[in-house]
């Protein structure tokens, strides 16, 4: 193959803005632990990022930490460190990792991480997350809001459901209105939905990209880099102007005919949290069979966005609750596994891929049984893969490879083609 | 006349099988050492030596195992499972479903009418189960593994070895005998004992005639017998079981020089 020549900046912009507006987060919570904001703690599922930013808090989301330091490959001391104090093998990765960061003083490759004033829980249908704030309530001795959201049975949540949450909220507001000293300002909330629906448009365009074959975006890997505006900075124009960046490199791909994988071979969908400490590894892996992701589940942990649910800026409590309890690890299977099903059909998806993390038990109970429907109720192949999101001790790069590559030579009718086994 | 070579490079083994217009008419097996690149090498010779071939006749070489990648020489590489799958075809047509023991992993495969893959499942990546499993209890029971098949057919009143870890059940096994047991008693545990986990991966994938038991493993009547017993049904074994990754990878060569692969990369 000829060398190809450097990529246009219209094809690398989106990456690289990316990289900008992550470093400037964590600078910015570096300077924040000189005590010039105070600091809230949530998880990413259903996240209330809006209303406690409206109060002037900064958002640390201890998953995202955690995964940063994963994926630079700098998680490993901290879960031995968590393991020290006590906490066992299967107890979840990002819980060991955010344990053990606390222990050491909170210093990562790209930043001091603040410690917590406020600690929000704003998804419990994960009963480690209730432990986790719980143990971090303890060692702080900060303030706890635990925001109860019932399991999603069905696809629409009930008008009782939505009022329970909702009623959680104003209850948030008042805590956040003691703890601050501030008056809770409608308008500034309203404004700020606002602009995360902006953002939320922006994201669903480009996931809606994956539908095009070739596929012009890489709906796993390469989403779960632009994810990070529409989960940790929903609500800034930053975020909403990162998508429209997105969008235009997307169209410019398509253009010039640069696709994530030069020669689509297979389609796939991708379900589960990515083992991030082999995250290069594992997308290789893919790529050598011409496999694209064209959509994928976990980038929208944050918020199925594409499956219609916006921020509604005129209804704002009410919206916001609709979304916690819309958060994607909050449905219950028969859901999730519809919502898969009508991936593949929706993107033309040849596969699904599973990668299934044995210590998180909200996002993996139950990838077993989908794998079996999928496989005999929907005849789709699917592969189910093992390994750690966290923990580089479980990610067995042989065995991985030697699944994957048994699954994509079955895939090829008859034989393999010429080279096709990297 | 086409010669091609099948090398199958295995955690534990090398298996090199040389096919000739579908007849087998060489093989060797050894033990992979820490330089598999030379033991691809060595396969292949002494195959050529069993064979009384030369290499400059052989068409085309397919590598497959853990070790595939290492077949240095070879055209094309192939995982087991394909090659497992193919392979058992190839000396039961009627095979739908393969079980593959080898020293380290453990797979249940369901084949198509043509031997191709539909589904597959495998142990974790820990040996419990596997060949390594029983190389590491034989060796505590003071046997060699190629006898304690025999023998676990033997026993009078099987015991229960309940874990399936290999390193749990080396002690298990210890403290059995030292408690007075009869070894052949406790080798008829844990035959059952793998033969109920390489069960539950079968069951994955569906269990349906003919079954096919291939890899290191399926020279171990005993455990052929166990399997059959568990399973319930007639369970296909051949001298060649062993190899039959190496003649899947074969056959896969073989292939390719009558049906060239278009448009690939
Ligand atoms: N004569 C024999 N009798 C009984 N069992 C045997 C005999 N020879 C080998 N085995 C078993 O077969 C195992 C090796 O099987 P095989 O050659 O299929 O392994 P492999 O292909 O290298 O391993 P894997 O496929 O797991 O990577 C040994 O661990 C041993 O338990
Ligand atoms: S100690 Fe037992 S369970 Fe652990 S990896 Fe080894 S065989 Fe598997
Ligand atoms: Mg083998």
């Amino acid at each position: 193959m000829a060398e190809r020549p450097a990529p246009s900046p219209a094809l690398t912009q989106a990456r690289d803005r990316q990289r900008e507006l992550t470093d400037a987060y964590y600078q910015e919570l570096a300077r924040t632990d000189s005590g010039r904001k105070p600091v809230a703690y949530m998880l990413v599922g259903g996240n209330l990022a809006e209303i406690v930013r409206s109060f002037g808090y900064e958002l640390v989301f201890p998953e995202i930490v955690a995964l940063n330091c994963a994926i630079k490959h700098a998680s490993l001391p901290n879960i031995l460190n968590a393991e020290a104090q006590g906490y066992g093998l299967d107890v979840c990765g990002y819980v060991k990792n955010d344990l053990g960061l606390q222990e050491l003083g909170g210093l990562t490759p790209f930043g001091k991480i603040p410690p917590p004033d406020l600690l929000v829980c704003s998804f419990s249908g994960c009963y480690v997350y209730v432990k986790w704030w719980e143990a971090l309530a303890e060692r702080y001795g900060v303030p706890l809001f635990m925001l109860d959201v019932p399991y999603l049975r069905e696809p629409t949540p009930r008008k009782e459901e939505i009022a329970y949450v909702t009623a959680q909220l104003e209850e948030l507001i008042a805590l956040l209105e003691r703890t601050t000293g501030r008056s809770f300002d409608r308008a500034e909330l309203v404004r700020t939905l606002g602009a995360s629906r902006r953002a939320e448009e922006g994201w669903v365009d480009y996931l809606h990209a994956g539908r095009q074959r070739p596929s012009p975006i890489e709906a796993y890997f390469e989403a779960v880099f632009y994810m990070f505006p529409i989960n940790v900075l929903r609500g800034t124009p930053e975020a909403a102007e990162f998508y429209a960046l997105v969008n235009e490199e997307v169209a410019a791909r398509v253009r010039e005919g640069q696709y994530p994988v030069p020669e689509e071979k297979f389609r796939v969908v991708v379900e589960g949290v990515p083992p991030y400490p082999s995250y290069r590894t594992f997308w290789d892996f893919f790529r050598r069979w011409g496999a694209v992701s064209v959509a994928a589940t976990y980038p929208k942990v944050g918020g199925l966005f594409d499956q219609g649910f916006l921020h509604d800026p005129s209804r704002p409590l009410e919206s916001i609750a609709e979304y916690s309890v819309g958060a994607y690890v909050n449905e219950a299977w028969p859901l999730r596994r519809e919502l898969i099903a009508s991936y593949v059909r929706d993107y033309a998806a040849d596969a699904v891929v599973i990668h299934g993390i044995k210590s998180c038990r909200s996002f993996t109970a139950g990838q077993g049984d989908l794998r079996d429907w999928l496989l005999h109720e929907r005849g789709i192949p699917t592969l189910y893969l093992e390994s750690d999101h966290e923990d580089p001790r479980y990610f067995a790069p042989a065995q991985i490879k030697n699944r994957m590559d048994a699954f994509f030579e079955s895939l090829k009718p008859a034989s393999p083609a010429a080279g096709g086994t990297p | 006349m086409t010669l091609v070579a099948g090398v199958d490079i295995g955690s534990t083994t090398a298996k090199c099988v040389l096919l000739d217009d579908g007849n087998v008419v060489g093989k060797s097996l050894a033990p992979v050492g820490v330089e598999l690149v030379r033991d691809a090498e060595k396969a292949l010779e002494q195959a050529l030596g069993d064979a009384h071939r030369d290499r400059s006749e052989i068409r085309f070489v397919t590598g497959t195992g853990y070790g595939r990648f290492k077949v240095t020489f070879g055209q094309e590489a192939v995982t087991e499972i394909g090659c497992h799958a193919r392979g058992a075809h190839f000396l039961f047509p009627g095979t739908r479903l393969v079980v593959d023991i080898g020293g380290q992993d453990t797979k249940a495969i369901r084949v198509g009418e043509r031997g191709e893959v539909i589904d597959f499942a495998m142990n974790d990546k820990c040996a419990a189960g596997t060949g390594r499993f029983l190389d590491v209890c034989a060796g505590a029971l003071g046997y060699d593994v190629a006898e304690i098949g025999a023998l676990s057919l033997e026993a009078r009143h099987p015991l229960k070895v309940t874990s399936t870890c290999t390193v749990f059940a080396e002690s298990e096994v210890t403290s059995y005998v030292a408690r007075g047991k009869d070894p052949k008693d406790v080798l008829a545990g844990l035959h059952a004992s793998i033969a109920s986990r390489s069960f539950s991966l079968m069951q994955r994938v569906g269990v349906a005639p003919e079954v096919t038991f291939t890899g290191g493993v399926s020279r171990n009547e005993g455990m052929v017998r166990a399997l059959e017993r568990k399973v319930g049904l007639h369970v296909n074994v051949s001298p060649l079981s062993q190899y039959l990754g190496a003649v899947g990878a074969a056959l896969f060569g073989a292939e390719r020089l009558s049906r060239p692969a278009t448009g690939g990369s």
